[in-house]
Parts: C-alpha cells; sequence; structure tokens
C-alpha cells in the first residue's frame, strides 16, 4: 500500500468511527435538564394564563414547545407517592392556573416552598388544557 | 318514624345529587407501547384531563401531544415533529359514552367492566372506536382504566421506511385514573 492509500485508509477509518460514536450518542441522547437550558420567553403566571384564555392558538404559536420562565405565587402543591410532583401557579380563586410538572431532580427543593409563596419555574410549554402546561419544571429562585 | 322518613329522605336526595354530579381528574395518565423485534419503545404522559358524567354516561379525556416523555430525547423529537405533528395538532381529545353508566352504582364496591363508544382525534383525524374499560369504586373512590390499540394508518401517522422496522404499526395504548373527584 503507497504512503497515500495508507492516508486516505487511516482518515476514512476515522472518519467512520467519529460518524458512529456520533450516531450513538445521539441515539441515547436524553432530554436535556432545564436547569442548564437558558429560557426563550419570560411571562408572569397571570399573562401566561391570560395569553390563553384570549387566543389558545396564538398563544400556542408564542409559546407551545418553548423553555419558559414563570414568575407567580404557588396555589397548590401536589405530591403522588414522590413519584410526581406538580406545582400549580396563580390564584387559587382563578378558573385556570399553571401546572408545572417537576422534573425529578427538583424534589428536595420544592419542599422549602409552600402555599401563597412566589416562585419562579422554568418548564417546557406543553400547550393548554384546563390549565396552562409546563413539563419537566425546575426551581430557578432556589432559597 | 318521621325521623326514619326524613332519613330515608336525606339519603335519596343526597343519592340523586351525587348522580347528577360530573367526575373529573387532571392527573391521569397514558402510556403508549410500541413493540418490535429492533426495539420497544414506551412513552408516558401524566397529565390528563378527564371528565365523567355518571347520569348520562358521557365521558371526554383530553391530551397534551407534547406531554409523552420518552426515554430518549431523539424519539421524543421525531414523535412530535415528524409523526404526530405536534405544533399544528397540539391535542388529542376522546368524546364518548360509557355504556349503561347509569347501573354503575358509585357506593358499591366493584369493579365495573364497561364498554366506552366514541370519537378519538388525533392527528387532524377522527375515528369512532369501541373500547373496554373498568370502572373501580372502592370505598366511594372511584378509579378508572382502558388499554386499546389504535392502527398510525387510521390517523394519518407516516413512519419513514428508514425506521419503519423499529415501529409497530399498531401502538397499544394505557389508560389510567387513579382518582375521579367530584367537580
Amino acid at each position: 500500500m503507497s504512503p497515500i492509500k495508507k492516508y486516505v485508509a487511516i482518515g476514512i477509518v476515522t472518519l467512520a468511527a467519529v460518524a458512529a460514536i456520533y450516531a450513538y450518542k445521539e441515539f441515547n441522547r436524553k432530554t436535556a435538564d432545564l436547569a442548564t437550558v437558558t429560557a426563550q420567553e419570560t411571562v408572569t403566571v397571570a399573562n401566561l394564563i391570560a395569553a390563553y384564555e384570549a387566543d389558545e392558538a396564538k398563544a400556542n404559536k408564542q409559546y407551545l414547545g418553548k423553555t419558559i420562565l414563570v414568575n407567580g405565587n404557588i396555589v397548590e402543591i401536589n405530591n403522588q407517592q414522590d413519584t410526581l410532583m406538580n406545582v400549580l401557579l396563580g390564584n387559587a380563586s382563578d378558573m385556570h392556573n399553571v401546572s408545572c410538572l417537576l422534573d425529578k431532580k427538583q424534589f428536595e427543593k420544592i419542599k422549602k416552598y409552600s402555599v401563597g409563596k412566589p416562585i419562579a419555574i422554568k418548564g417546557v410549554c406543553t400547550g393548554f388544557l384546563a390549565d396552562v402546561e409546563l413539563n419537566r419544571c425546575v426551581i430557578v429562585n432556589d432559597k | 318514624m318521621k325521623r326514619l322518613c326524613m332519613g330515608l329522605l336525606m339519603v335519596l336526595v343526597c343519592n340523586a345529587s351525587f348522580a347528577q354530579t360530573k367526575l373529573f381528574t387532571k392527573t391521569g395518565s397514558i402510556t403508549f407501547f410500541s413493540k418490535t423485534n429492533v426495539e420497544n419503545i414506551t412513552a408516558k404522559n401524566n397529565k390528563v384531563l378527564s371528565i365523567w358524567e355518571p347520569a348520562s354516561g358521557k365521558i371526554e379525556f383530553s391530551v397534551l401531544m407534547k406531554g409523552f416523555e420518552f426515554e430518549k430525547a431523539l424519539m421524543q423529537e421525531h414523535f412530535n415533529e415528524n409523526y404526530v405533528e405536534s405544533d399544528k395538532y397540539p391535542k388529542a381529545i376522546f368524546k364518548g359514552t360509557v355504556e349503561n353508566s347509569n347501573s354503575i352504582s358509585l357506593t358499591i364496591n366493584k369493579n365495573n367492566t364497561v364498554n366506552v363508544s366514541g370519537a378519538l382525534t388525533m392527528h387532524g383525524i377522527t375515528n369512532q372506536i369501541n373500547i373496554p374499560a373498568t370502572i373501580t369504586i372502592n370505598n366511594a373512590l372511584v378509579s378508572a382504566s382502558a388499554s386499546f390499540e389504535v392502527l398510525l394508518a387510521d390517523y394519518k401517522i407516516k413512519i419513514p421506511s428508514l425506521v419503519a422496522d423499529n415501529i409497530n404499526k399498531k401502538i397499544k395504548i394505557s389508560i389510567n385514573i387513579p382518582l375521579y373527584k367530584s367537580l
């Protein structure tokens, strides 16, 4: 084998190996921890709810699938046997709230909070049912 | 005697008002499962909204497609962007009826096997479906579960030929409502 052919062969093998490692990593990639993700939108709980109440399709265009940072007061902390933890934000008397399903890594942090207290939460907006729904939520202003 | 009559009347009134109430949950779950020789794929959504009116039998389920969580990020991205197109069709909705719903006693402990029929809308397509379900009454607490299969083709969900072997054409869907509360 000539030296040139040898280098070409080494080059091809290296490229193939890099491609294979990339493909393997990409295939096994987990969804990102939102603590490491910068919010694309920042909005108060009241304004987010108002946007969805006014025009759901328009609000979806702005928020759906995006990582958003919301500020508001805690209405309810719902712990389902420590497997699921959901935090409801807004006013208890309102028809719609913002419902945040917490990332598992946040379960300890939320214990420092109580109903009625302000909180900042970052999550992925999945849309609007009875409430505006956020998933994979992380607490931002950790005390 | 008068007191007994009043007591009976109270029981009847209470039962009647209970029967008229709507039951709801925001924390139901839907899991779907695709099994092939290449890989098994499962995804779960824990924010299912459901309302059931026992007297009329009317029942509804709504779920946000972007709320399904997969083990791998790539699967979740393909699901949302290419298969169910969740930006365009953010919700899946079922509106139907529980057959013989008014014959279910909400006070007697029992696993009630029922038939639910109605319209399932997903990916912009609506199909009539008929599924067996179980409504469980345990110490006046109401829970429910059902599982059924859907054909991706029925909802015009296309899987690229490159990954056709990885995804079953028939997806198993399990619904679990841990607790219906009074509205």
